[in-house]
């Protein structure tokens, strides 16, 4: 029963539909969508990454994604163009120079960033997407109706959908290894991390370890955790030796990137304005087209 | 009765934790037991040890033929498939590192004691609840790489790493016979070196090496910043020899000395003669404070000019009680021992004593005022 039919999407919508009209003032969330306060993370620490790409490799095959053997890895020529996660790499890892130390350029590694508060989950029309109790931002692909509403969304422009698959095209983004984290392994890019950049972890501890090193290494780092706030906070979080503008963060607001989005969906959709307006304006139509007829029948 | 009996096994357990504290830590230069400890008496059971990385570094120092000679890091045998256990030629990086810091540029926050290795402090199994500090594995890779990567400026898993069932050209037997036969020359300090400068008037820099690092106690990181192998073994010596503007050359230089102002005490035409206490100021200290570091005397940071060199502007009234008097090379006899410093001594030096205040026909030193013996070292 995995498969989920249309017939029982409609269920399950038609369900949600008088939950949400009943409970409307209470609940805004589905019950899956709560924050959890012992939700996982991860710390990057850009200034330790080498850009070995080796989480690249090992995100590919722990996802069943096509890739070459390790070794070729070790090929730094790809940093002179930037990637962007895609549908056939989860995460990828860009490189930018250091003005202070040359020999040591700036490796950044770019997947989703596991919102607290998701602007996926909020567009996700179908109820596809969830934040789980772990912090990962995962979706579940039967009820996926290939809108990618999801990729419009993210305010960090991360899920990818499959254009090049005619059939079945899928949407494709780090799940924060969902799977294997349910198994009590570790999520694979953090596993394989030969220096640790990664950090897996409680959130809480982490933005507690992020500070304390900035309070540590004041020469070494910005006084800054990225991701601790922005957008409403993500599950990973960044530290810098440089500003994060710089390495092509998104230059982002404390405010949770569903607020405006939904600010103007509920605000249409509120009170039932568009099916009363849709039916006020056939109305309107069907009225004037009367009085039409009315007319023309009595010049006739 | 009773508060005697406290009293006298509060003393007991100060005693047996200051003996304990001995035998465990025997040399602590100049830290406290704070540093490292957040409870009033640490033990074994309960050591209150505060989690790295601590506030202050602290560390030791062995000569790199106390250290291992080879070490084979397998210990992650069960943990991955991928590569074979890394032959580490211990000794030659210990010799490596001697101007880059020694011990401690890998032991860090090592306590006094002994040297303690890696897998101490940081955890084999990366899931971990303490995220402070990084797991072995990411502790091991870190301290290679900020060395090894300014090599080639490649991350290159295979210049170190074996990958398992590749064929390798020599096997592990051989590659550890080979490090253990690695060694890396030692590095001498230069005595004297000769700065020929551009400089029109004061051509010559004379630079005393050794007395900065004997006389005034710097250590050779505190000049030698980032001093990287490269710098020695460089391929391409071009980019070392890129002319550098005058505050690059000085760089050096001005952390202790204003190189901004006052050239001339630098820059001379000839070769100039080290620094000598006596000459330059005029106060004489190797006779008695020629072991003692300046900044015992010049305690205000970079400054060493304008101190008094009266004996009371430190040491405050010389006494019978703070001062013992063989150290000069003479045991004053009862009568003398009664005087009063100054009856003798009545220059503010306190040097040569005058007898004919009291004594018509004596004088020093000719008649002593007690024993002469042969002063220590």
């Amino acid at each position: 029963m995995v498969n989920q039919s249309r017939r029982d999407f409609l269920k399950t919508a038609a369900l949600a539909g008088t939950a949400v009209t009943g409970l409307s003032s209470k609940t805004k969330a589905a019950p899956k969508n709560i924050l959890s306060e012992d939700r996982m993370g991860v710390l990057v620490d850009t200034t330790v990454c080498i850009g070995c790409r080796k989480c690249e490799w090992a995100c590919k095959t722990a996802h069943n994604l096509e890739t070459p053997s390790i070794e070729v890895y070790d090929d730094r020529s790809v940093f002179q163009t930037m990637r962007r996660p895609n549908s056939k790499s989860l995460t990828v890892v860009n490189e930018y120079k250091n003005s202070v130390e040359e020999k040591f350029p700036i490796n950044v590694k770019v997947q989703c960033m596991h919102c607290d508060h998701p602007a996926c989950v909020s567009a996700c029309i179908v109820g596809a997407f969830s934040k789980e109790e772990n912090g990962s931002v995962i979706w579940d692909t039967d009820k996926c109706i290939g809108c990618r509403y999801c990729m419009v969304a993210c305010p960090f422009q991360v899920p990818a959908f499959e254009f090049e698959s005619a059939l079945k095209p899928d949407i494709k983004k780090c799940d924060f290894c969902f799977e294997r984290t349910k198994e009590g392994k570790l999520p694979a890019c953090t596993e394989i991390c030969p220096v640790e950049a990664v950090t897996y972890g409680q959130r809480e501890d982490l933005v507690k370890a992020a500070h304390q090193k900035i309070k540590n290494y004041p020469d070494r780092y910005i006084n800054r955790v990225f991701g601790e706030y922005e957008v409403g906070g993500t599950s990973w979080i960044y530290l810098a030796s440089k500003e994060f503008e710089k390495l092509d963060f998104p230059k982002l607001g404390k405010d949770p990137a569903p607020g405006v989005s939904e600010a103007i969906q509920h605000g249409i959709f509120a009170y039932f304005v568009p099916p009363v307006a849709l039916y006020a304006l056939l109305g309107g139509v069907m009225w004037i087209n009367k009085n039409k007829k009315k007319s023309e029948n009595e010049e006739i | 009765m009773k508060t005697r009996m406290l009293i006298f096994f509060i003393c007991c357990a100060f005693i047996i934790n200051a003996q304990t504290q001995k035998k465990v830590h025997p040399n602590l230069n100049g830290i406290t037991c704070k540093t490292c400890h957040s409870c009033d008496i640490p033990t074994k059971e309960n050591p209150c040890v505060i989690p790295c990385p601590r506030e202050k570094m602290v560390s030791i120092d062995q000569s790199p033929e106390e250290g291992p000679l080879v070490l084979t890091i397998d210990k992650f045998k069960k943990q991955t498939d991928i590569y074979a256990p890394v032959i580490f030629s211990h000794r030659l990086h210990a010799e490596m590192s001697g101007m880059s810091g020694g011990c401690k540029m890998c032991h860090h926050y090592n306590p006094p004691g002994q040297v303690i290795g890696c897998s101490d402090c940081h955890e084999l199994i990366r899931k971990r609840t303490d995220v402070s500090k990084p797991d072995l594995k990411g502790a091991y890779h870190r301290q290679c790489m900020e060395c090894h990567r300014t090599w080639s400026g490649k991350v290159e898993c295979e210049s170190c790493h074996t990958i398992n069932g590749k064929k390798q050209e020599t096997d592990s037997k051989t590659l550890i016979a080979k490090s253990e036969k690695r060694i890396h020359p030692k590095i001498i300090a230069p005595t004297i070196l000769k700065f020929n400068t551009p400089k029109a008037t004061g051509k010559v820099v004379t630079f005393y090496h050794s007395q900065h690092v004997d006389l005034f106690g710097l250590e050779c990181q505190s000049c030698h910043t980032n001093e990287s192998c490269v710098k020695c073994h460089a391929k391409d010596k071009t980019a070392l020899l890129k002319a550098k503007t005058t505050e690059q050359k000085h760089a050096v230089c001005s952390s202790c000395h204003n190189t901004k102002q006052n050239c001339s005490s630098c820059h001379f035409n000839s070769v100039q003669e080290g620094f000598n206490h006596a000459v330059k100021t005029g106060f004489d200290i190797s006779k008695f404070h020629g072991k003692i570091s300046c900044s015992t005397c010049h305690t205000e940071k970079g400054k060493f000019t304008g101190l008094n060199s009266e004996c009371i502007n430190c040491h405050g009234k010389w006494t019978q009680e703070n001062f013992q008097h063989k150290v000069t090379g003479v045991i004053l006899d009862e009568t003398h021992q009664a005087l009063e410093c100054t009856d003798c001594h009545q220059e503010k030096n306190y040097s040569k004593p005058i007898c004919s205040s009291c004594h018509e026909d004596k004088s020093f030193p000719k008649n002593v005022p007690g024993k002469l013996i042969k002063k220590n070292g």
